[in-house]
């Protein structure tokens, strides 16, 4: 049954390409676009909720389709997989895809691609659902690389913008770039898995073919030490780090984040499910998945953080200043990346997860909102000729002031659980390998973006939604009495609003299913942190040897792992995996620290809103710094350090200079010296063909008489 | 007819090759009918390679619908033909390409159409007969006799430099060969130093190799393959010997490259497979990491020169520099998934590049030059077009569920523990480097050619393809989706074959071993 939710999309991208080209329809596109995307949905609430669904049972939902690559001990299933992790991901893919499809066939309305929209979005949805539900790393890799066409397709899609190309194929190569890393790093993981005679790349076990997980083997491991050398030793963190790397690529982290502001080229759609709720999410998904291998390579985790921290703090900083109100989001859209990254480096996986969610709810709702008013501006993306569009688009500013206090953190919001909950993770890692002062200095990071966030957050809706109505004056500067009418803004069609209602209502409460134990107790009782409960069976956590003074212990799925060289490697966990009592009830002291923290991420957002009110809602056009506004010159900086560099070493160096002169330059020196050795024997003037037709023969004559003669000597040489 | 059926598929494109003559000298015969002759022959000679599939379907070990006859009894020269896992896909490669490219052809070809119908069809004969050859005598004629009427389709129907191309070509390959002939005559004397009876037969050379009947001293093993590789190794073309390539590539015309990307550089890596490997096991290992390190840096070299052509048609070219140093990368890896990869690498090369150059041939019929800078923007004209060479480049660059990838991921993750060379894995780093490069240069193109705006009249009023255009390219296309995502067919069938020729390699039976330190870790990892 599980294939029905990946093959669903797959069958309507395939309708729609083939039949809808034809019907031009834009009512019959939309329904089978929607409808397929609706189907995958249904099943995936069903499969999940079921008695002994995916995120009710231990046992994950396997569906094995056939074998795809099967040689020597190697081998890769075309399987799929419904766990606990993918159950989540698969749920909010889903619902957001399918709610964002709907606002799609009122925001694409008119479009002469409307078939070719659709058959792209519904193929992402297929790529996306294999990545998440694939239960071994190729199969993953498959919808990582599928997911990264989709968005090259849909990037690309308006072919009369001139940076759209551009941007599509950035896109695709700063992705190829990080899907080096991620390959090498599949390979890396069955060779450690094949070193202990269990060669698999699969995250599961399948009895019933024969396959281990490899993660359950890798888990079995010691743990790498917490030193630079392992990233190239070959062992667990080397592959964390590969893995890693190519999490940077699709999850748009230094250094390859350059490709998702560009990617704002393509429609706004496309930007809410690929580039803000799903796609770039990947990264953490795969992080979440190989939990057990980072939890093992404390080098490589500390990496994660320290990338995850630096790009939450680069891009926001970035978000401040620029007037594009995708390009703001895109941003921003970096910078919550990176928080979640930082969740990871520090063994929060399961905040990074929720973060995920929630985001992906705030996310594409502010993406779907800045798609209403873009839709409702007549293609309008400058904020700087926006202002006072409160009045014009109630309902997309209503559900817009949702998404922005869920993003600043205000508490009930869905943001303020996820954000509060990763601070607080970073706050209280333990020393996990980690100087003891870097967890503060990280969470340190983490507080200062979330102030720029709320900040930047409020100066978008102050410079969209308040202040004078500034679209006016552009007007009047074009000078174009009439065109008034025609472009005053307007509010959009229910298509467009119904899903931006939606998601504003899982914006608001979407948090509440992972409400931490310290604020939920507030209202007394012994509440359960549900998100939590569900997530902690398959995610391995950081062993915290420091803090508890216990043995390292991580959590794993199953089976306990074997013993090694006669002394076990980590002992397992004394709870059956999902039982509630693994939940352990912090102390008192820290349920005090947790609140106390709490109280200071609501009193940052606060605080940031009322900056960004009190500044931007005076001058809203107010200069911000040049180097923000450029981006900090990456773009350049790039270009002249790496791409110009191999441009011109690659056409001047290796191909006019080596391949054009040397090598041809030897071989036409030796040619020249037959033809004239033939001229000078054969006293002959020869034409031009002619001349050709000489090299060929005395070419052939003196090679055949050289090697006739070396030849034989050789002959000689070797019959003795 | 199953036990004559390779002698039938060699020898039906030589009686197409007649009948298209003979139909010349009938009163009232016309030039276009002569692609009807090339198309009916290729076509049936496609269908009758099907039935090498007979009976292969649990693996082929050894080699099958044999046929051996003296064929000059003075020196002891053989016809002896058979095929086995490996050179059963190659033949189906080639007789799959021919009808393509004769319809390639159809409109393009319009001088002297009986004489390249013929020639093509006897090119046919020559690129069967280098596959299905298990003697070396006979081998050899055949990979000469594939020069010769590729000389002439590049020389008369090419481009502007057509003349230096196919000279080039010719003088390069044939340089090449004329070694591997030292060797092979060199092999049959030692033969009959050791036996007392002179013998070209590959089957029985190997034989006594094995046995200890007859051995090569290290020194001779040395020379012979070098002598051998060399000649393959132009073929391939392994950098740096592959300026041949680009020009003969660019200049041929469309049906030219096909098969010369299709096929014709396939019995390069083909003959280090089958003959290097075969013959000269310990050499073989010996040379190991300069082939590989050839290898990466064709691949690398290849890529970076591919992103700077201004031609379409060269940038492909240089394409296939990278993508046979992958192959090569694959088969000095000496592990299974190196070797099967590689194997199934010369198949998806085959299909992939193939399907590039009828791209590039199609929009060069339409506008008559292959420069990028004078396309762009031909999805809004021809969006079909668009989307099949948008397909075949995503397969180029190795694209998951599309052919590429299959081969390239094996040969990659073989090449890391390849035991030939100290610290793989960078080897293995570098080449994976490639896959990057493939994406910029096939990408870049794209956009440039494909995406954009539209930007002249000409390419606004370009004609899409119809419908022999679409039946013509369709098969690869789909060949290229079923095998990304349904490689087993094909990997099953190769699997006792390559497996075969790896334990050569990897257990040598016996004489010198040279000092193989990583061996354990391979063996380790089987």
């Amino acid at each position: 049954m599980l294939r029905y939710i990946i093959f669903a999309p797959f069958a309507g991208a395939m309708i729609n390409w083939l039949i809808g080209r034809r019907v031009r329809n834009e009512g019959v596109i939309g329904m089978v676009a929607c409808g397929s995307v609706g189907i995958s949905t249904i099943i995936a609430f069903y499969l999940a909720f079921k008695s002994d669904g995916a995120l009710r049972s231990t046992q994950p939902i396997m569906d094995h389709l056939w074998t795809w690559i099967q040689v020597g001990s190697f081998r890769a299933d075309f399987g799929l997989a419904m766990d606990r992790l993918s159950g989540i991901y698969a749920l909010f893919i889903t619902f957001v895809g399918f709610l964002i499809h709907v606002f799609a066939t009122g925001y694409m309305h008119g479009d002469g691609g409307y078939y070719r929209f659709f058959a792209y979005l519904n193929l992402f949805m297929f790529a996306m659902l294999t990545l998440v539900l694939g239960d071994n790393f190729l199969l993953m890799f498959v919808g990582w690389e599928g997911v990264g066409l989709c968005s090259y397709l849909l990037i690309g899609y308006y072919l009369d913008k001139d940076e759209a190309a551009p941007a599509a194929k950035k896109a695709f190569i700063a992705n190829r770039v990080g899907d080096w890393g991620f390959v090498l790093g599949i390979m890396l993981v069955f060779f450690l898995t094949s070193a202990k005679g269990v060669a698999s790349i699969s995250f599961f076990d399948k009895p019933a073919l024969g396959v281990t997980s490899a993660l359950a083997s890798i888990a079995a491991m010691p743990i790498d030490g917490f030193t630079w050398h392992a990233i190239f030793a070959g062992g667990i963190t080397s592959v964390a780090v590969l893995l890693f790397i190519g999490a940077t690529g699709k999850s748009a982290q230094i250094p390859l984040f350059v490709w998702l502001p560009d990617a704002m080229a393509g429609p706004t759609p496309v930007s809410a499910l690929i580039h803000a709720a799903t796609m770039v999410t990947a990264g953490v998904y795969m992080l979440a998945r190989c939990s057990a291998i980072f939890t093992h390579a404390p080098t490589a985790m500390f990496i994660v953080a320290i990338i995850g921290a630096a790009t939450a703090l680069f891009a926001a900083t970035i978000g401040l200043a620029q007037n594009d109100i995708k390009k703001v989001l895109a941003y921003s859209t970096i910078s919550q990346l990176g928080y979640m990254f930082l969740a990871c480096g520090v063994g929060a996986f399961i905040a990074a997860i929720f973060h995920v969610m929630t985001h992906a709810f705030f996310k594409a709702q502010l993406f779907l909102g800045s798609g209403s008013v873009i839709h409702g501006m007549h293609h309008e993306q400058d904020m700087r000729r926006m202002g006072g569009l409160r009045k014009y688009m109630p309902i997309t500013w209503i559900t817009m002031v949702c998404g922005w206090l869920a993003i600043c953190g205000v508490p009930i919001w869905a943001g303020f659980f996820s954000k509060d909950e990763i601070l607080w993770r970073v706050w209280s890692a333990g020393a996990y390998g980690l100087p003891p002062g870097a967890t503060k200095a990280l969470w340190f990071v983490g507080a200062v973006t979330a102030l720029l966030t709320a900040i930047y957050m409020t100066r978008l809706m102050g410079m969209t939604f308040w202040g004078g109505e500034r679209f006016r004056e552009t007007d009047h500067h074009h000078g174009e009495q009439h065109h008034d009418v025609a472009h005053e803004p307007h509010e959009s069609p229910l298509s467009m609003t119904i899903p931006l209602i939606v998601l504003a209502v899982l914006s608001t409460v979407g948090g509440l299913v992972g409400v931490p134990y310290a604020i939920s107790s507030l209202a007394g009782g012994h509440p359960e942190n549900y998100f939590e409960e569900t997530l902690a069976p398959v995610i391995s956590s950081v062993p915290n040897a420091a803090s508890e003074g216990k043995a390292v212990k991580p959590h794993w799925l199953s089976p306990p792992p074997q013993e090694i060289d006669g002394k076990p490697a980590v002992a397992p966990v004394g709870e059956a995996p999902g039982s509630a009592t693994s939940h352990e009830t912090p102390s008192p002291q820290e349920i005090n620290e947790e609140r106390l923290l709490a109280l200071v991420s609501v009193l940052i957002a606060l605080t940031g809103i009322g900056i960004g009110w009190f500044v931007f809602q005076k001058q809203p056009l107010l200069k911000m710094p040049r180097l923000l506004e450029q981006k900090y010159y990456i773009d350049e900086i790039y270009d002249a350090t790496i791409i110009q560099p191999i441009k011109v070493g690659s056409s001047e160096g290796l191909w006019k200079i080596f391949d054009l002169g040397v090598i041809d330059g030897i071989l036409h020196t030796i040619g020249n010296g037959v033809v004239r050795a033939g001229r000078t024997v054969r006293y002959m003037q020869i034409g031009f063909v002619r001349g050709y037709a000489a090299i060929i023969l005395a070419g052939a004559l003196i090679i055949i008489g050289y090697f006739a003669y070396s030849g034989a000597s050789v002959l000689r040489l070797l019959v003795k | 007819m199953q036990n004559y059926l390779l002698t039938i598929l060699i020898l039906l494109p030589v009686i197409g090759a007649a009948t298209g003559v003979a139909y010349s000298f009938t009163p009232g015969a016309k030039e276009s009918h002569h692609r009807w002759i090339a198309l009916g022959f290729t076509t049936l000679a496609f269908l009758l390679s099907l039935l090498l599939l007979k009976g292969s379907g649990g693996g082929i070990n050894a080699f099958r619908i044999e046929e051996n006859y003296p064929w000059i009894a003075a020196v002891g020269a053989r016809y002896h033909v058979g095929v086995d896992g490996i050179s059963l896909w190659l033949v189906i490669l080639t007789t799959l390409l021919m009808p393509i490219s004769v319809l390639s052809s159809w409109t393009a070809i319009t001088k002297r159409q009986p004489t390249y119908y013929a020639l093509m069809l006897l090119l046919e004969s020559a690129m069967i007969g280098v596959f299905v050859s298990l003697d070396l005598l006979l081998f050899y004629l055949f990979f000469e006799a594939s020069l010769v009427p590729m000389f002439f389709l590049i020389g008369v129907w090419g481009g502007e430099r057509r003349i230096y191309a196919a000279v080039k070509f010719f003088i390069y390959t044939a340089v090449g060969s004329l070694l591997m002939l030292v060797g092979i005559i060199a092999l049959y004397f030692i033969h009959q130093n050791a036996t007392g009876v002179g013998t070209f037969d590959y089957a029985v050379l190997t034989e006594t190799l094995r046995s200890g009947a007859m051995a090569l001293s290290p020194r001779a093993e040395f020379w012979l393959f070098l002598a051998f590789a060399f000649a393959f190794c132009i073929k391939v073309p392994l950098w740096p010997l592959h300026t041949w390539l680009h020009d003969a590539h660019t200049e041929a015309p469309t049906a030219g490259s096909v098969i010369l990307a299709g096929v014709l550089l396939k019995m390069g890596t083909y003959g280090l497979l089958r003959f290097n490997f075969g013959l000269f096991p310990n050499a073989s290992r010996y040379f190991a990491p300069l082939m590989i390190t050839l290898a990466v840096i064709g691949i690398i070299y290849g890529a970076l020169v591919a992103m700077v052509q201004p031609d379409v048609k060269r940038l492909v070219a240089y394409s296939s520099v990278s993508h046979m140093g992958f192959v090569v990368l694959g088969l000095f890896s000496f592990t299974e998934q190196g070797m099967q990869g590689a194997l199934y690498q010369m198949l998806n090369h085959g299909v992939s590049t193939g399907a590039l150059f009828l791209f590039v041939g199609m929009i060069y019929e339409r506008r008559h030059t292959r420069m990028i800078s004078d396309f762009g923007g031909l999805v809004r004209p021809m969006p079909w077009f668009s989307t099949f060479f948008v397909i075949a480049s995503l397969s180029s660059i190795g694209l998951p569920f599309l052919n590429g990838f299959v081969g390239e991921f094996l040969i990659m993750l073989s090449s890391w523990t390849s035991f030939a060379v100290q610290h793989a894995w960078i080897v293995t780093m570098l080449a994976g480097t490639g896959v990057i490069w493939a994406a910029v240069y096939m990408l870049w193109m794209l956009q440039r050619v494909v995406f954009g705006t539209t930007t002249s009249e000409a390419n606004a009023k370009l004609l899409d393809l119809n419908a022999r255009e679409i039946g013509l390219v369709l098969p690869l296309l789909l060949l290229m989706l079923f095998m990304g995502v349904y490689p087993s067919i094909f990997l099953n069938r190769s699997r006792a074959s390559v497996e075969a020729a790896r334990q050569v390699i990897a257990n040598p039976a016996a004489g010198r071993t040279i000092n193989v330190a990583n061996a354990s870790k391979s063996e380790a990892q089987r």
